[in-house]
Parts: C-alpha cells; structure tokens; sequence
C-alpha cells in the first residue's frame, strides 16, 4: 500500500467521516442485537397502535350531541328537564314544583304577639290553632313528610283538658279532636271555619292559583339548543345570541329571573362586562386577523352544536395529545433510558472499549459518534413512527379532503421536537452513567420521574416557573408553538373550548406558548425553547466528554 | 514496512510511576525500546498490564514522561496511527464476524470501508484465519479469538505493537502459531513488545526482554546473557527413570554435578552450578546408564527461578 499516495489523497474531512461512519455504524449495529432496543421499540409501536384504535372508536366514530350547559336532565322525575323548570322558576329538585302547578298567594297571618287571635274564612291555613269548622277539604292531602295534615286518616281524641293550658299539641303535620266540633292542628290545610290561634303561636293563611297544563318539553330540546354565532367579522368585538333565551330570560317567571342553572341567585346577564347583556365577547389579536380570547355572558351559546365543532378540536387535541404525552414524555424518556444509559458505560464494562480506544480517535469524539449512532437508530424510528401516525391521522380525520396535507407538519415537528428531548436525554443520561457506572441509572430514573412530573405540570399550565427546569417542559413548549404556527386558529378553538364549555380536551392539552418574550409569536417560542434544549445538550455533552477524557480505563 | 522513523524511540519511559491508592502498578520504570521483538516478563502483578496501560494511554502515570514516538500519549491520541494493541480483555464482539470486526476497527484509521476490508483480508489471512472470515467470533476457538485480536492491532500496519498475553490460554498449536506470527512482524522491523509470565513462551519468540518484578523492572537486555549468568549457579534437573539410584551413581561421578536427590520413587534430582555444561554431560550418562527415561525437566528453568536469582539467592521452594 503506498501510504503517502493515499495520505495525499484523505483529507481530514473524510478520515473524520470515516471514523464517524464505523462508530456510528458500529453503534447502530450493536443496539440492533440487542433484545432491550426490539422491546422498548416494539412497545412504542403497540402504544401508538392503541391510541390509533382509541382515536378511531371516539374521535373518527362522529359525536354525540352533548348537554354543553347541563339542563337536559330531569332529576325530580316530574316530566319536566330542567332547563323548562327553571323558566318557570321551579327547582328540579322537587316533583311538586312544576311548569303550571298552583301558586300560593298568602292573605294574611297572626304572629305570636298579634292581640285579635282569632281569624273566620275559607282559606289555606298553616300554622298553629283550635279549628271550628264548617268544612274541611280532606282531600287536600300530604304524606308523613309534608306538614299538610292528613284528614283521611282516623284522628285521635286529644287529651283532657284545655288545649294550650292544660296540654300543647306537638306533632307536626296532624290534628286531634277537640271537644264535640273542634280539631287542635299544626300544619296546613284547607277548610272552612274559624281558627283561635294561641299565645305564642303563629297561622298563615291565603289561597293558591288554579294550576294550568304546561306540555312538557322534550329533553332533547335542551341538547344543542344555543349554538355558536359568530359572524366570522374580526372587527365586530360583541357577538353571540342567546338563542335559547335563558340568558334574556324574556316573558319568563319572575321567580327565574333570580335563579342561574346552578341554583345561584342573582343571575348576572353581563358577566363579560363588556356593557351588552347577553352577548359573546370576541377579542383580536393587534394585527387585527386572529382571535386570542372569548368570553361569553352566562348562558350564551353555551350549548353549540358539537358535532359541528367537536370533530376539528377533538382530532387537534388527539394530535397534540399523543405528541406531548406519547412521544415526548414516553418516547422521549424511554428510548434514552434503554438505548443511551449504556453507550459508553457498557463497554467499559464489557471490556470491549479497549478495541475502540487503542485508535486513533478522541474519547470526546467517540462520545459524539456513539450518540449519534443512538441518534440514527431512535431518530429514524421516531421519525417513521410520527410519519405513520400522521398519515393515518390524516387519512381519517375530519375534512373533505382525502388526506389532511395540513396535519404532516405538525407530526414532523412532533418527530423533530422527540428527537431533541432524545438528545437532550441521550447526552445527560451517558454522562450520569459516566459521572457514575454503578448509580447512574437510579439517578437517572428518578430524574425521569420528576422531568415526567414537570411535564404533565407544563401540559397544565406552562406559566410554572417550576416545570422550566425540565427539558420536557421546553420540549412541550415547541410543539405548543407548532401547533399555533401551523393552526393559527388553534387558539380560537382553545378559547371556544374553554368559552362555551366544548368538552374536546384542547383547553387541557394545548395553551398558547409562555417564552415568546412578550411577543406572542410563536417563532421566537420555538426558538427560545430550541436554544435551551441545544446548550443543555452541548453543556451536558461537553460534561460528558471532560469526564470521560479523564478517566482512566482499568 | 518503509515507513520512516521519526528520531524519537517508537517506546520511551523516563522514571514512570503509577500507583494506585496505595498500591503501586509500576515503580519508577526508564526505558527505551526500538525495533524487534521485546518479551516483556513478570508474575501476575508484576506491572505489565499496567505498563501497557500506561503506554496506550488508559491510565495517566503518577509520574515520569511516557512518550510514544515523542508523544505523550495521555494527552494525544495520535501515536496510535503507528501502534496496534492486543489488550488481555477476552470480550468480543461475539455477533460480529472476524472480517467485519476487523474492518470496522480499520475504518477508525480513516480507511475507506474498501481499504478497510481488502487489509482486514491480508492480516486475516497472515495470522492464519483467512477461509473462516465469515464466521461469527463467537463460533471460534480461543487461539483462533486470539489471532483475531492480534489481526485487529495490525490492520494499520502499524511500527510498533503491543500484546498483553497474546499467548494466554491457547493450545500449543495456537500458540505456536501465534510464535510464529510474533517473529515475522519482528523480522519485518517493527517494534514489537509482548508481555508473559512464562519464561519459555518469550525464550521461544525473542532474545530481547525486559523483566518486570513488583513493579520495578527487574532486569533488561539479552535472555541469554541472563540465562548464562544463571546458568553458573545452583540448579536441579529432574530425571523420571526407571532404577534412579543406579543413574545417580553415573551422575556423581560427573564434573558438573554436586548432589543429587530422591524426591519420589522412580525420580532424580541431580544439582548442578553449570546447567549448559550438565546438559553438556547428560545424553551420553543417560545412553551409558541404558535405562528407559520418560521425562528431563528444569523446574529451576523458569521465570520465578530467574527473578529470585536476580533479586538474590535461587528459590528452590
């Protein structure tokens, strides 16, 4: 071999190339006989195959219509939904209290300190007293919980004596017989007669309103019944139609006036304090063209039409969900775990590290080549896994289109966000298992929990401060970003989730990117967040390559 | 082969020290070497394999300069373009097969994978092993895993090569094939260091030695200038024969001989102050005595004989 012809020939780029290629090479090869990288490999694929048939039984399958504002129900039993009670200023909660029963109008009363005690009339009576009368409604009945005195039932004798001197009738809701004529009451009733009512005792008494008919509306009247309006004008603020007119309350009870869904009085119709009652407030962005916040005044469309919104938002909220969840908090931790702890440390312990190192080659340089060999193998496998998970995603998401080109994006950025957490991990965790062979993948498991812990805390609410120490949350941080760059209207989805109580799940798993520096703009996020994970890497590798350069190889 | 030595000595080391703790690896070792074939001796523990480390680099000496080639190669990796290694590790990787692991190494060279694997060839086919270069290493023997790990250390061609216990654990057949390997790379000029702790593996491969004896080196230069020195003091030789006391009486009789033993029935031991000139006198008493001898053994003949000599007074335990 003639060494200097070929030495003219090599330059230093391509000897470098070279060496890289067969660590690299060497690398992939040696993790491809391992069992541990098929496992953990496999499992990935089963986890993303699962959440496929998830997303295909609740997400592909259509939607149901649902009860957005809660008032299709009838809890009382009484044929009435709540959401028909309420106009009436009835509860749900009562079977005698119902669209068209009788009203009571109270007439007058003697209390206890009222000198006449004595009171003659036909009316409703409730209180305490000696009843003389000349008719007795004894159909007008209660049961043994209500106060109406059961007149049906045998009355027993009262006891010797003179009432209220002698004796004091206590039982609520009933009556004895008094003398030849009389009854000693407490409780309500209807009759005819005259009433002393005794010392220190107090009587009601007035008449209740005829009782009307009211056609019970259907439960399924109050489903979807108040949908979204927005005429789609960015420069119009003040929206929305209250069109199931709980919220104007026009012609409806008095009594409801007062009363909320949630049994709250006071209803407040201008809770967005915009100065429109019943309205939906529409904020913009400064550039006039994106909707950043909605907040509606209680009870406006408050119960929109889900199947009309649900599909767009449930299959972002599947997107962003199984990027954030299953391939940067999972994969992103897994995969290292397995596949990076060992680079260095498994060779020094298996004594093949003497073959490598009696090269010509930097020990700072083999840690680089050996990660990006780690690099190859998990990175194509992320790569393909959200390019598979995309296509299908595409392929079956809502949309006229066949194939939603729109979403691939946002799968690469879940790939190339993946493999940024991979190497984030891949550096810290072959140093920590550097920095020490035998404890290192304790450290390292237990640096898993919490950067899993901050990660679900980022998903939560990325303004934390806590969570920024955690590559996740970064991680987190630039896919919310692609989300907003790809889906501007991510954001006016998030809002009407949160404004008109669409149970998609995107308010949960996506909020607008925190490190824009003030600007909103989720490019700087991105960037922020990508510099971040970057110098971790480079400070975590260029830890891992001091120690290792140092160290000396028994 | 041509390749052009620098002035710098392919090994050099000026008061090296290594220790551990408290325990010392090597203790203020001076040395060059260049060109040839150099034995390097010890017991277990005498220091070899710390030496080798220090050499390519593994372990940082606690003192002194190590330079290969001039370079100091703690600090630089770039000695190792010229040196091959075998290192005392038995692991492999076992998947791999010879021609594929060699080349892979090669290619850490910065040779094309072409290059890598035409030269994984040519030293595949030098130590031997060039029809079984598709077979898995896991599949080979361990004489044959041995030459594989010494093809490795010369796919660069390199000028000098270290051996930790190349011969460890081999048959004789590997062994002597593995000789054979080591003497022609010396006679191709390069320097060549091995270390044993078995004096005659290295007698049989080299002249040249150094002898390392608790981390201190013990004695450096010819074997057989050594070997003669000890040669004029006391040594046994044991004879299985089958009537002893008859071949002892030949043998008292005998200028070089000053005592012999009994140690077992059906053995002699006779004691010598001049072993060449004892084995001068022994085929003709043996051929004189007519009698059926099934064994001659030195058990003096070996490296713990020559260190205690060296360090003071022949064990004879």
């Amino acid at each position: 071999m003639d060494d200097k012809g070929l030495s003219l020939k090599k330059t230093v780029w391509s000897q470098l190339d070279r060496k890289a290629g067969a660590i690299i090479e060497l690398t992939i090869r040696q993790l491809r006989h391992r069992l541990s990288t098929w496992v953990v490999l496999s499992v990935g694929i089963l986890l993303m195959l699962l959440l496929l048939a998830f997303y295909v039984d609740s997400v592909r399958d259509g939607f149901e219509s649902i009860d957005n504002d809660g008032d299709a129900v009838d809890e009382d039993r009484d044929g009435y939904p709540l959401g028909q009670e309420i106009k009436y200023g009835h509860s749900d909660f009562d079977f005698s209290q119902y669209p068209g029963v009788g009203e009571y109008i109270p007439v007058g009363y003697i209390d206890s300190n009222d000198r006449i005690r004595t009171i003659s009339g036909n009316y409703t009576w409730f209180g305490m007293g000696i009843l003389n009368p000349t008719w007795i409604n004894t159909n007008y009945t209660g049961n043994e919980w209500e106060p109406i005195i059961n007149w049906q039932n045998e009355l027993s004798m009262c006891p010797e004596g003179e009432a209220f001197v002698d004796w004091s009738w206590e039982t609520y809701g009933s009556a004895c017989i008094y003398g030849d004529s009389e009854y000693v009451f407490w409780g309500e009733l209807k009759a005819y007669g005259s009433i002393e009512v005794p010392e220190n005792r107090y009587l009601n008494w007035g008449f209740y309103t005829d009782s009307f008919y009211v056609e019970p509306d259907p439960i399924s009247m109050y489903i979807d019944e108040d949908d979204i309006d927005w005429d789609g004008n960015f420069l119009q603020s003040s929206q929305g139609f209250d069109d199931d007119g709980d919220c104007i309350r026009k012609n409806w009870s008095d009594k409801s006036n007062y009363i909320d869904y949630s049994g709250e009085y006071n209803f407040d119709n201008d809770s967005n304090n915009n100065g429109i009652i019943c309205d939906v407030k529409w904020t913009v962005d400064s550039e006039g063209n994106r909707i950043i916040e909605i907040y509606a005044d209680s009870n406006v469309d408050e119960d929109p039409d889900d199947e009309k919104y649900l599909g767009e938002s449930s299959h972002r909220t599947f997107i962003i969900g199984v990027g954030k969840m299953a391939f940067v908090i999972l994969l992103g931790l897994f995969l290292p775990l397995f596949l990076a702890l060992g680079l260095i440390r498994d060779e020094t312990e298996n004594g093949t590290l003497h073959y490598l190192l009696s090269k010509p080659i930097h020990r700072g340089e083999f840690i680089i080549y050996r990660l990006l060999g780690y690099l190859t193998v998990t990175g194509t496998y992320v790569m393909l896994l959200s390019l598979f998970m995309g296509i299908i995603a595409s392929v079956l998401g809502p949309g006229d289109s066949i194939i939603r080109l729109k979403d691939i994006p946002i799968w690469l950025g879940i790939g190339f966000t993946t493999i940024l957490v991979l190497c984030a991990y891949g550096a810290l965790f072959n140093t920590l298992a550097l920095i020490s062979p035998k404890y290192g993948i304790y450290i390292c498991i237990s640096i898993g929990v919490w950067e899993f812990v901050m990660g679900i805390l980022t998903i939560a609410n990325p303004n934390w401060n806590i969570s920024a120490i955690s590559i996740n949350h970064w991680a987190l941080q630039i896919i919310d970003s692609i989300v907003l760059l790809t889906w501007p209207d991510t954001l006016q989805l998030q809002q009407m989730s949160q404004a008109f109580n669409l149970e998609s799940g995107l308010d949960i798993f996506w909020k607008p990117p925190v490190h824009t520096l003030g600007t909103s703009n989720p490019l700087i996020a991105i960037l922020v967040s990508f510099t971040m994970l970057f110098l971790f890497t480079i400070s975590m590798l260029g830890v891992g390559q001091s120690i290792f350069k140092n160290r000396e190889i028994m | 082969m041509n390749k052009v030595n620098t002035k710098s000595p392919a090994v050099m080391l000026d008061h090296v020290s290594k220790w551990y703790g408290e325990v010392i690896g090597i203790n203020d070792i001076s040395l060059a070497i260049e060109g040839g074939v150099t034995g390097i001796l010890g017991s277990n523990g005498a220091g070899k394999s710390t030496l080798f480390k220090i050499l390519m680099g593994r372990l940082k000496p606690s003192q002194g300069t190590v330079r290969l080639f001039g370079i100091d190669p703690w600090k630089s990796t770039t000695p190792y373009r010229r040196i091959g290694y075998v290192s005392e590790s038995e692991k492999m990787y076992d998947w791999m097969t010879s021609l594929d692991f060699i080349s892979t190494l090669a290619r850490l060279h910065g040779m094309s994978r072409e290059e890598a694997v035409d030269r994984s060839k040519h030293v595949l086919n030098f130590v031997g092993l060039g029809d079984v270069h598709h077979k898995e290493i896991g599949k080979y023997s361990k004489g044959m895993r041995q030459r594989v790990k010494i093809a490795h250390a010369l796919v660069h061609n390199p000028d000098l090569i270290i051996l930790d216990e190349p011969l460890h654990g081999c048959d004789p057949i590997a062994r002597t094939s593995i000789m054979n390997v080591i003497r022609e790379l010396g006679k191709q000029g390069k320097t060549v260091l091995v270390s044993s702790h078995i004096l005659e593996e290295i007698e049989r491969i080299t002249e040249q030695i150094v002898i390392l004896h608790n981390g201190k080196l013990l004695a450096i230069g010819n074997l057989h200038a050594i070997r003669d020195l000890l040669d004029q003091h006391p040594h046994r030789i044991l004879i299985n024969c089958e009537n002893p006391r008859d071949l002892a009486g030949l043998f008292i009789s005998s200028e070089p001989i000053y005592g012999v033993r009994f140690p077992d029935e059906g053995q002699l031991e006779i004691h010598t102050n001049n072993l060449s000139a004892a084995h001068d006198v022994l085929p003709s008493i043996i051929v004189k005595s007519n009698q059926k001898i099934t064994s001659i053994e030195n058990p003096d003949d070996n490296l713990n004989s020559l260190i205690g000599y060296l360090i003071g007074g022949i064990n004879h335990g």
